[in-house]
């Protein structure tokens, strides 16, 4: 099936269309079986997916406006192909653990669609098609916040509109005036990004043309100072609208920089190197802080989230195959322990109605299962060996070592503080003795969640101890990216920066 | 003795006053009819009137590009024959809007429907000619109609807003008036293409300057009044509000392509012959134009008035366009409002379906926002399609206004006007946050009071043209390519 691209983006949003159809009382079953489907479309096109490639696969190309330039261009390869699968996975899981029964066929119908748009900003190979994906996965991730949400959610879904909203204005120009400096060089219109990366653009535009898409990238990921929406946004939000926004809908940010910006811009980025490690640091150091000052247990992983988002930001700018590589895989195992994480407040909330630290403690002696599970989670998040998120912030800090080592160590502390605040939550929420009557009656996770919950498990787990498999095709991928910008580099201190791995063993 | 002067038919080339002959003659039918029999229903005259549109539409298509007539004042060129199809669609999906549930009175009268086909022809003498004088005789006929069409609603604050527009469009004849004499007395002459070519010659001449710039300005001023630009857009808030929404929407489209095209021909006439100061005006009125009207858009509380400003910072998004006069930036004038038409009048006609006898909802206004709260759950398919226009509008890709916006900043930077992207992205920035404010109010708010009769206006015809603009709408990526190709096809036939 050489459409398959195709088919994963449609399906969903055909599906949704349908739903409205589905009656309500069976749109939760509706719902899950698509996103199964979907899952297990996505699995063919890993077994389908050639991981000795390095290139583009699957490439389907149709124009659509000719005279612009403008084409239905998608593909795949190595770095997005995992978070794809990560993204059917988490809708999946997702919907399996939606405890929302409120207006349930609207959510899911509002899910399908932000499935088809999530997927579609991943294989979308034309800048054009790549934004309009991008603009359109706001519209139902309002709706949820704003329908589902909590009493502020309403200024919460619209500030997370705006925000991501005016960053991607500018970085529409920002893909226009490429599109004009490629017509310019070729006399061809086009917005491919294969196309665009063949243009060895003037350093001084190479720098205007990374600051405009640097504004809707970074809003997205977010960035400091830009990460204000992102509080509110979780903090509001219903328990699937996090699962979502922190597993997937940030990596459109830093997925972006790394389709975009360094095979685009390679000497703009390494001159930028320190302005964003910097930038990366102070969020990885002072959101981890302000995590550790929050009562509320989301808030603390929402800051987390943040702060994890910094190693990936450091470890793209890396500039080198570890560092990348690194970042990629980080961005999963960020995807799949924030989510789980994410999902594990959500049962407590479901329970209780609140999230505060202070009225629970001693949940270890009367729910053990969640216990277990959220100890293990919270393990991966603060990068525990053996677990997914060990790989990939140890692949980042080894890559940004060879940059800087002081800023590398800067770094580093994140994850001692990450410790500190992680393992205090653990503390208030799960040791000592049950203080609070309420908690005392509480039931432990049912069936739906514990099976919601154990295939996360045993992702972070089994790529925690063997991450070959999925480490190899976007090693590839990045290796290959990485050697083209070293050919592209008009400038001696990037050719310098960018270094190509000597050997092409992959990974561990 | 005077000579008796030898015309021959032939050398009028009266085919060129085809659709505007077709237009009018359809009106004096209509009034005929009405003589005749005085009991005949609304959706004759509509049935008819939109008949008569379509020969019209088949007789603009007919026409060939780049002709002279009628002792050389028509002039057919490429936009003249877009601007006048795309005039001819705005009217046709306006005009089925007069079948609602309830019963309007001004659709009663015969004479509203021969009226708006006067202004039709009005619209197309205005497009379709070179001549200072012609294009004064088609404004003032087409205004004078469209001041008589907003008094009929029976509203009174109609009646104001008529009077309104009444005044501001005598005080953009006036100023028309003195740009045109002044043209006059620098070059001799009222027909463009003469003008220019005395003023190139004459350009140089100390001292003629002041009067080059001075024309520009009067006719600048009278052209801004017409497109609703900042400084001159006051009127439009209230005119808007006093006419009837399908009227507003019309208003915010159909008269302003027809300003425009004009205005191609006028000011780019200037530009071209490198008076910069034109340009410079045009562009600092352009970007005040969509940065303020968003502005005010941001504090209104009645949704006919937002969408009132909104129209006129869309008006000022164009605008820039004009100013760029590269064949793109023209192409892109036309683009946009093929687009934006759709959405626009299928904006307001949801309005239209929501229109009540009484004020229920708010003394002042007759759209408050808290008329929508809750729309999704007492109107799912309306509030859906609503949102849809909204999220159009605000340039959320991929429904159709996106792909006018991008179209426009592309042109923009493709003259080498980055900074212009720029603005025009943070306007549609700003621009968002209101048209989002509907969509709060219509998705995640619960309905205020009494609203089971929301769509209390609601019929058969409506809901079809209202379904031609959400497929218009959505569908939009399908057929931008061959709309582009055509208009920029006629356009640079043209020669702009």
């Amino acid at each position: 099936m050489d459409n398959i691209l195709s088919v994963l983006v449609f399906f969903p949003a055909i599906a949704g269309l349908l739903g409205f159809v589905v009656n309500k009382d069976s749109a939760r079953a509706y719902g899950i079986t698509v996103a199964a489907i979907e899952f297990f479309l996505s699995l063919w096109l890993w077994l389908s997916f050639d991981s000795s490639n390095a290139g583009m696969q699957f490439v389907e190309l149709i124009p659509l406006i000719p005279d612009m330039g403008i084409g239905y261009y998608v593909g795949v390869d190595g770095i997005s192909l995992f978070i794809i699968l990560m993204a059917t996975l988490m809708t999946l899981i997702g919907m399996m653990s939606m405890t929302i029964t409120k207006n349930i066929k609207n959510m899911i119908i509002t899910l399908l669609f932000l499935e088809m748009t999530m997927i579609g900003v991943f294989v979308a190979l034309d800048a054009i098609i790549f934004y309009l994906f991008w603009e359109l996965s706001l519209v139902p991730m309002l709706y949820i916040i704003g329908a589902w949400g909590g009493p502020l959610r309403v200024y919460a879904s619209v500030k997370f509109f705006l925000y991501t909203f005016t960053g991607s204005l500018i970085m529409l120009v920002g893909m226009l005036f490429m599109a004009y400096v490629y017509h310019n060089l070729t006399g061809v219109w086009s917005f491919a990004i294969t196309d665009w990366y063949s243009l060895v653009l003037p350093v001084n535009y190479q720098l205007w043309l990374f600051a405009a898409f640097f504004f809707g990238f970074a809003i997205k990921v977010p960035m400091f100072p830009f990460h204000t929406w992102l509080p509110y946004a979780h903090g509001q939000a219903p328990t699937i609208g996090s699962v979502i926004l922190a597993a997937v809908l940030l990596k459109m940010g830093t997925y972006g920089f790394v389709r975009f910006s360094l095979p685009m811009f390679p000497d703009a980025s390494v001159m930028m190197i320190t302005p964003i490690a910097i930038l990366a640091i102070i969020m990885i150091i002072y959101t981890a802080m302000v995590a550790y000052a929050q009562k509320d247990i989301k808030q603390v992983i929402a800051y987390s989230s943040v702060s994890h988002m910094g190693i990936i930001m450091l470890g793209i700018f890396a500039m080198n195959a570890e560092g990348i590589s690194g970042s990629v895989f980080q961005m999963l195992s960020h995807g799949i322990v924030s989510g789980a994480l994410f999902m594990l407040v959500g049962v407590i909330y479901d329970r209780r109605h609140t999230k505060l630290m202070s009225e629970f403690g001693g949940l270890a002696s009367v729910m053990p299962k969640y216990a277990v599970i959220f100890g293990i989670m919270l393990m991966a998040s603060v990068g525990l060996p053996l677990t997914i998120g060990f790989v990939g912030e140890f692949l980042v800090l080894l890559g940004f070592y060879q940059v800087s080592p002081i800023m590398t160590i800067l770094a580093g502390t994140s994850i001692i503080i990450g410790a500190i605040y992680m393992l205090a939550v653990y503390k208030k929420t799960f040791f000592g003795p049950v203080t609070n009557e309420a908690n005392k009656t509480l039931k432990d996770l049912d069936s739906k969640e514990t099976w919601s919950l154990i295939p996360l498990v045993l992702i972070v787990i089994w790529l925690g101890v063997y991450p070959k498999p999925v480490l190899e095709p976007i090693d590839n991928s990045v290796k290959a990216m990485v050697s083209f910008m070293h050919e592209k580099a008009i400038t001696q201190e990037a050719k310098d920066m960018i270094k190509v791995a000597k050997t092409d063993k992959g990974g561990f | 003795m005077l000579q008796p002067i030898n015309v021959s038919l032939e050398s009028l080339n009266l085919i060129t006053l085809a659709p505007m002959l077709i237009v009018i003659a359809g009106a004096l039918i209509i009034l005929i009819l009405d003589l005749i029999n005085n009991k005949l229903h609304k959706s004759l005259y509509v049935m008819l009137t939109l008949l008569i549109l379509f020969v019209d539409f088949g007789a603009v298509l007919g026409l060939n590009v780049n002709e002279r007539g009628f002792f050389d004042v028509m002039l057919i060129d490429g936009i003249s024959i877009i601007s006048q199809l795309m005039i001819i669609v705005g009217s046709m999906i306006f005009i089925p809007l007069a079948l609602t549930s309830r019963r309007f009175h001004e659709y009663s009268y015969p004479e509203f429907f021969a009226l708006f086909l006067f202004m039709i022809a009005g619209f197309q003498f205005m497009v379709t000619s070179d001549n200072l004088i012609l294009i004064f005789v088609g404004i003032e006929t087409a205004s004078l109609a469209l001041y008589t069409l907003i008094a009929l609603h029976n509203r009174s604050n109609s009646y104001e807003a008529a009077v309104k527009y009444f005044t501001m469009g005598a005080l953009a004849a006036a100023f028309y008036a003195m740009g045109s004499a002044v043209i006059y007395g620098l070059t001799g002459s009222i027909e463009l293409y003469k003008v220019a070519e005395v003023m190139a010659t004459r350009i140089n001449e100390t001292g003629l300057m002041i009067a080059i710039f001075g024309s520009s300005v009067l006719l600048l001023v009278a052209f801004s009044f017409k497109l609703s630009l900042f400084p001159f857009h006051t009127w439009a808030p209230d005119v808007y509000e006093g006419a009837s929404a399908p009227l507003a929407g019309f208003m915010s489209v159909v008269p302003k392509i027809a300003a425009f095209v004009v205005s191609i021909r006028i000011f780019g006439m200037y530009i071209d012959l490198g008076v910069e100061w034109v340009r410079i005006i045009i562009l600092v009125m352009a970007v005040l134009t969509m940065t303020l009207a968003n502005i005010m858009a941001l504090v209104q509380e009645d949704v006919k008035r937002m969408l009132a400003y909104s129209s006129i910072s869309h008006a000022g998004f164009i605008m820039a366009a004009l100013a760029l006069d590269t064949t793109e930036g023209t192409t892109a004038i036309f683009l946009y409002y093929a687009l934006f038409m759709f959405t626009n009048l299928g904006a307001f006609s949801m309005l239209w379906i929501s229109r009540h006898k009484n004020r229920r909802f708010d003394a002042r206004y007759d759209h408050p926002y808290e008329k929508f709260a809750g729309f999704i759950q007492i109107m799912p398919v309306g509030a859906v399609i609503m949102g849809l226009f909204m999220l159009s509008l605000a340039g959320v890709p991929p429904f159709s206004v996106f792909w006018g916006k991008i179209y426009v900043m592309q042109a923009a930077v493709n003259a080498g006007y980055v900074w212009l992207a720029i603005v025009m992205g943070l306007n549609s920035a700003i621009a968002a946050y209101y048209y989002l404010k509907l969509i709060v109010y219509m998705f995640l708010m619960d309905p205020v009071k009494d609203v089971d009769t929301i769509y209390y206006n609601l019929s058969k015809p409506l809901m079809a043209v209202i379904g031609l603009a959400t497929l218009a709408t959505v569908t939009a990526i399908f057929y931008v390519q061959p709309l582009i190709s055509y208009l920029y096809y006629m356009i640079s036939a043209s020669g702009y």
